[in-house]
C-alpha cells in the first residue's frame, strides 16, 4: 500500500456573495495516495478548479481539514504553505502561464531561481528536463513563437522541473487541437508511470479516461467515485 | 537571480517600446535639468569660500535710512584703515577700491575698460595668485598694474605678458605708460574683482597711483563710494566691530551721514548668496523648485504608465507567485526594472550634460562647471540619483503590484481598482496644475518684461545711441566736447547728439537734499541730480511741461530743472506756480533756481519709482560721461558707420563703443531677463514631460478600452462620438487642475510684481491662453490616438477576446 499525498476531511469553501454563502466546495472527503493519476470531471461551475487551486495552495479551504504529506495545511501560516508546494507541487495550466518575456528555457528555469538552486546544477538540470521532452532546438525560442502544444510541453516541463511529488493540471488540454491533446495526455501517463502523482481536471470523457481514478462533482459535492 | 531580474526587466522594457521612450525621455529630461541645477547651485554655494582665510574675510556695507545717500555695497574709505590701525587685534587686514572705468590703449588700440584703483593688500590678503609676475612686488612702484588674463588676451594675444606697457587714460585728459608686473590667475567665484557681475573689473593699480587719476580721496571721510573689505583676526566675530564702526563714524563723519548711516560688517561668504536683495539665493531656490517639480513629473509618468500597465503585467505576477516567487523578490525585480530606467535616463543626461550647459549659460547668464571639474566624490551623486529615483518610480507597481492574489491574476480578474483609477488621475492633475501654473507665469512674466521696454518709458528710446567719451573734466574739457558734440550733430544720419552724465540706466552721479525756500526747513527731498546739456531733453524727447530748456552753454550752476515727480514731492501744486521759485539745499548756503519743469520719465528699472530730479548744466558742473546720438530713422548700421568716421577723425585715441538704449535696458533688467527665459525653460520643459505623460495614458486607456470601443461601434458609435468619449475624460481632469492652477498662478505673479513700482494689471489673458494652449494639445493628442482604435473595423477588436 503506497503512502497518502493528502487528505481532505470535510473540506469546504465557502464565498460571499452580496449578502449570501456560497459554498463553492461543500464538505469535501477524499484521499490520494502517491502514484495515483485521478481525473476530475464535472460541468463548469462544479467547483474543480476551485478545488485544484485549494489542493495548490493558491486558495484556501474556508473550513474542514486538509493534510498534505501528513502536514497539517488548513493550520498552517502563509509562508509555510508557500514553501511546502514550492517543494512538492507543479502546475499546469489550461492557458499554459508562460512568461511572454522569457525563452523556454529561462521560463523552465525560472522556479528554480525561486528555490536558490545554483547557477550550474540548474543548467544541468534544465538541460535534461529539454532533453527529455525533445525541446532542445527550442530552447532559444518565446511562448509566442510556439505552436499550443509545444507551449503546454514546455508548461509541463516547467512544473516538472523542481521534481514535485503531485502535478496539477487544470484542463490541461483545454486549448490545444486533438492531436495534441493524445500527446499531452500520453506524456501524463508516461509520467505517471514513472511516479509522478497527478491530479486534472478536464471537461474530456476521453481525457478522463487515462486516469486511474475519476471524482466527479457537481455543484461543489463529490457525485461518485 | 540579479541577472534574471535585469534580463527580464530589459525585456519588458523593450517589448512595451513606446511607453519605455516616453519614460526615459520624460526622466532624461528632469535629470538633465536638475543636474544642470544642482552644478549651479553648487556652483553658487561655493562663491567666496575658496578666498584665504574665507572663513574671516568680511565686507562693510552700508545701510542707509534714505536709499538715496548711497549702494549698500560700497561704504566711506578710511573706516577701514582705521579699524585695522586702531583695532589690531580684531581686524588683520582691509582691502578697499574705487572702481573706475577709463579708456585703455596698447599701440593704436583702444578700450573701455574697468579698473580697481585700490589697496596694495589686494592679492596677499585673499590668496590670489599670479599667472606670471611676482606677487610681493607686483604694486611696489607707482604706474604698475595687474590684469587679469582674459585681458591679456584681449590686448595682446597671450597671457605672458610682463614687463609690457599699456597707456591708460585719467580724466584729466592725460594718457600714462603703466606697466604689467602680474597677470591674475583664473580667480575662483567671489565678490572681490567682480562685485557685482555686471561691473566687472579687468585691471588693477594700486593707489599709490591714486593721485594721477586725480579721484576720490581714500581719507575722506564722507565719500562712502568705495568697496570695503577686512579679514578679521582669528576668532573675532562681526558683532566685535560694531562697537569701534559706530565710535569710528561718530567721531569723523558729518551729521548728515550720521544720522543715516549704518555699516554692517557682512561676512563674504553670506554676501555672494544675499546681495541685491537675495536675488541670487532666491534664484536658486527657484531653480532648485523647478528641478524638483520637473523630476516628480517624470516620475508622476512612470507611475501613471506603470498603473496602466499593471493589468498586462499582473499575470505574469500571478505565474511568478505560482512558480515560487515570494512577495519581496517581485518588489525587487519591479525595482530593478524601474532603476534600470532611471539608469538609461542618467546616462543620457549625463552625456547630454555638455551641450545643455551651453544652453544653460543663458539662463543664468553665467559659465556652468563641467562634470570633470566637480570633485570625485560627486560621482556618487549620479549613483544616488539612480537609486533614489528608480526607488521612488518603481515604489507604487512594485508594491501594488506584488500584492495581488496570484489566483485571481491568474484567471484575469483583476481591473485597476477604483484607488488606482484616482491616483492615475490625482497624478494627472498634478502635472496639469504644474504646467499650467508655470506656462501662465510665463505669459505674465513676458508681458511685464514688455512693459518695461514700452511706449511708458516717458521718453523716445528709439534710434538712439550712446558712447563713452574720454573725460577731461574741466570748464576747457567741457567745452571742447561740446564743439564736439556740434561736429557729430553735422553727420547727416544724425538728427541731435547731447552730451550729459547720466543716461537712463539707472546710475546716477550724485544726490542733492533740498527743498522749497523757506517753507518747513526740517525736511528736504533727496533728489537724483543729473548732468545734463541744452539738447538732452530734445535727444530723448522728454517734454518740457513748463518754463524753459537750460541755455546752450549755461554757466550758472544754481539754475535747475525739475521733474514732474520733484514738483509734487517740493510741494508746489502747479508748474507755472514753480518757475523761478528758489529751492534751499541741505547743508549748503546756496539756493538753486528752478528753470523749468519736465515730464516723468524711468530713469532707474521699474522696480524703483520715478524719485525727485534735478538736471544742472554740463557747462557749470563739468561732469560728463557719455554721448548720446539720435539718429535718423532708416540704414542704421549706414548711419553708425557715420558717425565712427566722424569719431575717429575728432577723437582719435577713444574707442567707439556704441550701445543702443535697447541694449542699455536689457543689462538694467538682466535678472528679469534671465527670468523671462528660465520660464520659458521650464514651461517648455513640463509641458514636454506632462504632454509626454498624456500621450502615454491616452494611449493606455485606449489600448484597455479597445473591446468597448468594439462593442460602442457595433451598438452604432460614430467616429466622432468616440473621439469625443476619450476627449471627455481628459477633459475633466483638465478642468480640475484649471481650477487649482490659476489662483496659485495668480498668487506666485502678484508676489513677483509686488517687487515693481510700475506693474501690470493681472489680466485675464495670460490665463485664457495656457489654459486653451493645455486644452488644444491634450484635444488633439486624444483624438490623434483615438482615432485609429475608433475607425478600426469591430469585427478584429472583438475576436482578440
Amino acid at each position: 500500500m503506497s503512502n497518502t499525498i493528502l487528505k481532505l476531511s470535510q473540506a469546504t469553501r465557502e464565498v460571499n456573495s452580496g449578502s449570501n454563502k456560497i459554498a463553492l466546495l461543500d464538505n469535501l472527503n477524499m484521499e490520494v495516495k502517491e502514484g495515483e493519476f485521478i481525473s476530475l470531471m464535472g460541468p463548469s461551475g462544479s467547483g474543480k478548479s476551485t478545488l485544484l487551486n485549494c489542493i495548490g495552495m493558491l486558495d484556501n479551504f474556508t473550513d474542514g481539514g486538509y493534510v498534505f504529506l501528513g502536514e497539517p495545511v488548513h493550520s498552517m501560516k502563509e509562508r509555510n504553505r508557500s514553501k511546502l508546494y514550492k517543494e512538492y507541487i507543479g502546475f499546469v495550466f489550461q492557458a499554459y502561464h508562460l512568461i511572454d518575456e522569457l525563452n523556454v528555457w529561462e521560463n523552465i528555469e525560472t522556479p528554480l531561481l525561486y528555490k536558490n538552486i545554483k547557477s550550474s546544477e540548474r543548467k544541468a538540470l534544465v538541460a535534461d528536463m529539454l532533453d527529455r521532452f525533445n525541446i532542445v532546438g527550442k530552447k532559444d525560442l518565446f511562448p509566442i513563437q510556439l505552436s499550443g502544444g509545444q507551449q503546454q510541453l514546455v508548461g509541463i516541463a516547467r512544473a516538472l522541473i523542481g521534481s514535485p511529488k503531485l502535478i496539477l493540471a487544470d484542463e490541461p488540454t483545454g486549448n490545444l487541437n486533438s492531436k495534441q491533446s493524445t500527446e499531452i495526455m500520453e506524456l501524463f501517463s508516461e509520467l505517471n508511470k514513472q511516479g509522478v502523482t497527478i491530479i486534472q481536471a478536464t471537461h474530456s470523457e476521453k481525457n478522463a479516461s487515462y486516469g486511474s481514478r475519476i471524482i466527479n462533482l457537481l455543484d461543489g459535492k463529490i457525485v461518485s467515485e | 537571480m540579479l541577472k534574471n531580474h535585469l534580463k527580464i526587466a530589459w525585456r519588458s522594457l523593450k517589448k512595451k517600446r513606446l511607453y519605455t521612450v516616453i519614460n526615459i525621455l520624460g526622466l532624461f529630461a528632469g535629470i538633465s535639468f536638475t543636474l544642470l541645477i544642482a552644478a549651479f547651485v553648487w556652483q553658487e554655494l561655493q562663491g567666496n569660500k575658496n578666498l584665504k582665510n574665507s572663513d574671516s574675510q568680511y565686507m562693510l556695507t552700508s545701510q542707509w535710512k534714505d536709499p538715496n545717500m548711497g549702494v549698500d555695497f560700497a561704504t566711506i574709505g578710511p573706516l577701514a584703515e582705521r579699524l585695522k590701525e586702531q583695532y589690531p587685534n580684531l581686524v588683520a587686514d582691509y582691502y578697499r577700491w574705487d572702481g573706475i572705468t577709463s579708456i585703455v590703449s596698447e599701440g593704436d588700440k583702444n578700450f573701455k575698460e574697468g579698473i580697481q584703483l585700490g589697496d596694495e593688500s589686494f592679492l596677499s590678503m585673499y590668496g590670489f595668485k599670479l599667472l606670471h609676475g611676482d606677487e610681493s612686488t607686483a604694486f611696489k612702484n607707482p604706474f604698475s598694474v595687474v590684469i587679469k588674463p582674459e585681458k591679456a588676451m584681449k590686448f595682446f594675444g597671450k597671457t605672458d605678458v610682463v614687463g609690457k606697457t599699456i597707456m591708460i587714460q585719467n580724466f584729466g585728459g592725460d594718457s600714462k605708460a603703466f606697466t604689467i608686473t602680474g597677470v591674475l590667475e583664473k580667480t575662483p567665484e567671489n565678490s572681490v574683482t567682480p562685485i557685482i557681475n555686471k561691473q566687472s573689473s579687468g585691471l588693477f593699480i594700486a593707489k599709490n597711483s591714486a593721485e594721477y587719476f586725480n579721484r576720490a580721496d581714500f581719507h575722506d571721510w564722507n565719500l562712502p563710494i568705495f568697496a570695503c573689505y577686512v579679514e578679521l583676526q582669528p576668532g573675532i566675530n562681526a558683532s566685535q566691530l560694531e562697537l569701534p564702526l559706530k565710535r569710528l563714524i561718530e567721531d569723523h563723519t558729518s551729521e548728515s551721514i550720521q544720522s543715516n548711516l549704518k555699516v554692517i560688517p557682512v561676512k563674504l561668504t553670506d554676501y555672494y548668496l544675499n546681495r541685491n536683495n537675495s536675488s541670487l539665493k532666491k534664484i536658486l531656490y527657484a531653480l532648485s523648485f523647478v528641478g524638483i517639480f520637473i523630476i516628480l513629473m517624470a516620475l508622476v509618468n512612470f507611475i501613471n504608465i506603470a498603473i496602466g500597465h499593471s493589468v498586462s503585467r499582473v499575470k505574469e505576477i500571478g505565474v511568478r507567485k505560482v512558480l515560487g516567487s515570494n512577495r519581496k523578490q517581485l518588489i525587487f525585480q519591479f525595482l530593478s526594472e524601474s532603476i534600470i530606467l532611471v539608469a538609461v535616463a542618467t546616462i543620457l543626461a549625463c552625456l547630454a550634460y555638455p551641450f545643455f550647459s551651453k544652453v544653460f549659460v543663458e539662463l543664468v547668464g553665467k559659465e556652468i562647471m563641467s562634470l570633470s571639474q566637480f570633485p570625485t566624490y560627486f560621482l556618487l551623486i549620479p549613483l544616488l540619483f539612480i537609486l533614489i529615483i528608480g526607488i521612488l518610480a518603481g515604489f507604487y507597481p512594485a508594491f501594488v503590484l506584488s500584492s495581488f492574489k496570484s489566483i485571481h491574476a491568474l484567471k484575469g480578474k483583476f481591473k485597476i481598482g477604483a484607488k488606482g483609477v484616482y491616483l492615475q488621475k490625482s497624478l494627472l492633475c498634478f502635472q496639469y496644475v504644474t504646467a499650467l501654473v508655470v506656462l501662465i507665469v510665463a505669459l505674465l512674466v513676458t508681458q511685464q518684461l514688455d512693459s518695461f521696454f514700452g511706449k511708458n518709458l516717458g521718453y523716445d528710446k528709439e534710434y538712439i545711441v550712446t558712447a563713452a567719451v574720454p573725460r577731461d573734466w574741466t570748464a576747457n574739457g567741457v567745452q571742447k566736447m561740446l564743439t564736439l558734440r556740434n561736429e557729430l550733430s553735422e553727420v547727416s544720419s544724425v538728427s541731435s547728439v547731447s552730451l550729459s552724465y547720466e543716461i537712463p540706466n539707472g546710475n546716477n552721479g550724485f544726490q542733492l537734499a533740498v527743498n522749497k525756500a523757506n517753507e518747513n526747513p526740517e525736511e528736504f527731498y533727496a533728489s537724483q541730480s543729473l548732468v545734463v546739456d541744452d539738447a538732452y531733453f530734445d535727444t530723448y524727447g522728454i517734454p518740457l511741461l513748463k518754463g524753459s530748456y537750460l541755455k546752450p552753454g549755461e554757466q550758472n550752476p544754481d539754475y535747475a530743472l525739475i521733474n514732474e515727480k520733484a514738483l509734487h514731492t517740493y510741494g508746489f501744486s502747479t508748474a507755472d506756480e514753480a518757475i523761478g521759485q528758489k529751492l534751499k539745499v541741505d547743508n549748503a548756503e546756496y539756493m538753486l533756481t528752478i528753470k523749468g519743469v519736465i515730464g516723468d520719465f524711468h530713469f532707474e528699472s521699474m522696480q524703483q519709482p520715478i524719485k525727485p530730479q534735478l538736471f544742472f548744466s554740463v557747462s557749470a558742473l563739468h561732469n560728463y560721461r557719455y554721448l548720446s546720438f539720435k539718429l535718423k530713422p532708416g540704414d542704421i548700421a549706414q548711419s553708425l558707420t557715420e558717425i565712427e568716421q566722424k569719431w575717429k577723425q575728432l577723437l582719435p585715441n577713444a574707442p567707439f563703443d556704441y550701445e543702443f538704449i535697447d541694449d542699455t535696458l536689457a543689462r538694467l533688467y538682466e535678472s528679469e531677463l534671465q527670468l523671462k527665459k528660465a520660464t520659458y525653460t521650464a514651461s517648455l520643459l513640463s509641458l514636454i514631460v506632462a504632454l509626454l505623460g498624456i500621450f502615454g495614458m491616452v494611449s493606455l486607456t485606449v489600448n484597455r478600452r479597445f473591446k468597448e470601443v468594439g462593442i460602442r461601434k457595433v451598438l452604432g458609435a460614430s467616429v466622432t462620438n468616440i473621439s469625443i468619449l476619450f476627449v471627455k475624460d481628459f477633459l475633466i481632469i483638465l478642468a480640475i487642475s484649471v481650477l487649482i492652477a490659476c489662483p496659485i498662478a495668480y498668487l506666485i505673479i502678484n508676489q513677483w510684481l509686488d517687487n515693481y513700482s510700475y506693474r501690470i494689471a493681472i489680466g485675464f489673458n495670460p490665463f485664457l491662453i495656457g489654459i486653451v494652449l493645455v486644452g488644444s494639445i491634450t484635444i488633439l493628442l486624444v483624438v490623434l490616438q483615438t482615432l485609429k482604435t475608433a475607425i478600426t473595423n469591430p469585427v478584429n477588436s472583438l475576436r482578440s477576446e
